[in-house]
């Protein structure tokens, strides 16, 4: 049986991806997706936790949660994102300091 | 032995598409990427017997995130944002991304969590006690959160008032 070390390194490796997306790109939508890579490594965490006898079941729980709230960012990101579109024809966020009013 | 074949089967391709994301260029293919890395970790949940987390990210994410980002991909593409940081960037971004991960898993390999593993329980009959037990604060906030965000975005996403529309009242906007 394998033991919680290789799904927590993978949740490390994961998160360090998906960090390094957010802070590369200028994209909005690709920073979504390190977003997302971030939660994701943080879910993978919680239910190797729970896997493995700490915390019983509720880590599963709380991966559930995590995943309901990364579909609403997501939706109202993407809403965000669009408006941004139509008023500046481009997703580029180094243009985002002229969304003030 | 057949589990380390598949946690492999599944993390590689994880990891593989986080860095095509990280050092692609392309954003419709940075979707197909994405969707390829969620559909990996449902399969991780599968092998750690959550089952029902599983379905739920297949369904949620690949079904839903996946499909709504590749939509926002090609409503927001006509001009593409630079997608690829400068030299001088990209080596601290590499700098201090490796001694995070490098820190990330010293301390994983030295944590030393007693470790038991427990049978995959009953595990949606299990989740749905927990929450509406335990967690049955959290599970009221996120359903107004739900409706929250449903409303915002729809709010967000409107169409524009036009101030020079037809009069006939077909072309009004909320």
């Amino acid at each position: 049986m394998m033991g919680l070390t290789p799904y927590l390194v993978l949740s490390a490796v994961l998160l360090v991806l998906g960090l390094a997306i957010v802070i590369s790109k200028r994209n909005a939508i690709a920073m979504l997706i390190g977003v997302e890579f971030i939660l994701n490594a943080a879910c993978l965490n919680l239910v190797a936790f729970s896997r493995h006898g700490i915390g019983a079941l509720s880590g599963q729980t709380a991966a559930l949660f995590v995943i309901v709230l990364a579909a609403a960012e997501a939706v109202v990101a993407l809403a965000i994102f669009l408006n941004f579109y139509h008023t500046l024809a481009t997703v580029d966020i180094d243009h985002g300091d002229k969304l003030k009013g | 032995m057949l589990e380390k074949v598949i946690f492999f089967l599944f993390a590689v391709p994880a990891v593989v598409a986080g860095l095509a994301i990280l050092l692609g260029t392309n954003i419709v293919r940075m979707a197909y990427w994405f969707s390829a890395m969620l559909v990996s970790v449902a399969g991780l949940y599968f092998l750690m017997g959550a089952y029902f987390l599983g379905v739920i990210q297949i369904l949620v994410y690949v079904g839903g995130v996946a499909v709504l980002l590749a939509f926002g991909v090609m409503l927001t593409s006509r001009k593409l944002a630079r997608l690829r940081p400068g030299r001088g960037e990209a080596v601290w971004l590499a700098g201090v991304s490796g001694v995070l991960l490098l820190g990330l898993v010293l301390s994983i390999m030295h944590a030393g969590w007693e470790q038991r593993q427990i049978v995959a329980a009953d595990s949606i009959s299990e989740i749905g006690r927990s929450l509406l037990g335990d967690f049955l604060g959290p599970f009221e906030l996120v359903s107004v959160l739900l409706l929250v965000a449903m409303l915002g975005a729809a709010y967000l996403a409107r169409p524009k008032a036009q101030t020079h529309g037809p009069r006939d009242g077909k072309g009004t906007t909320i």
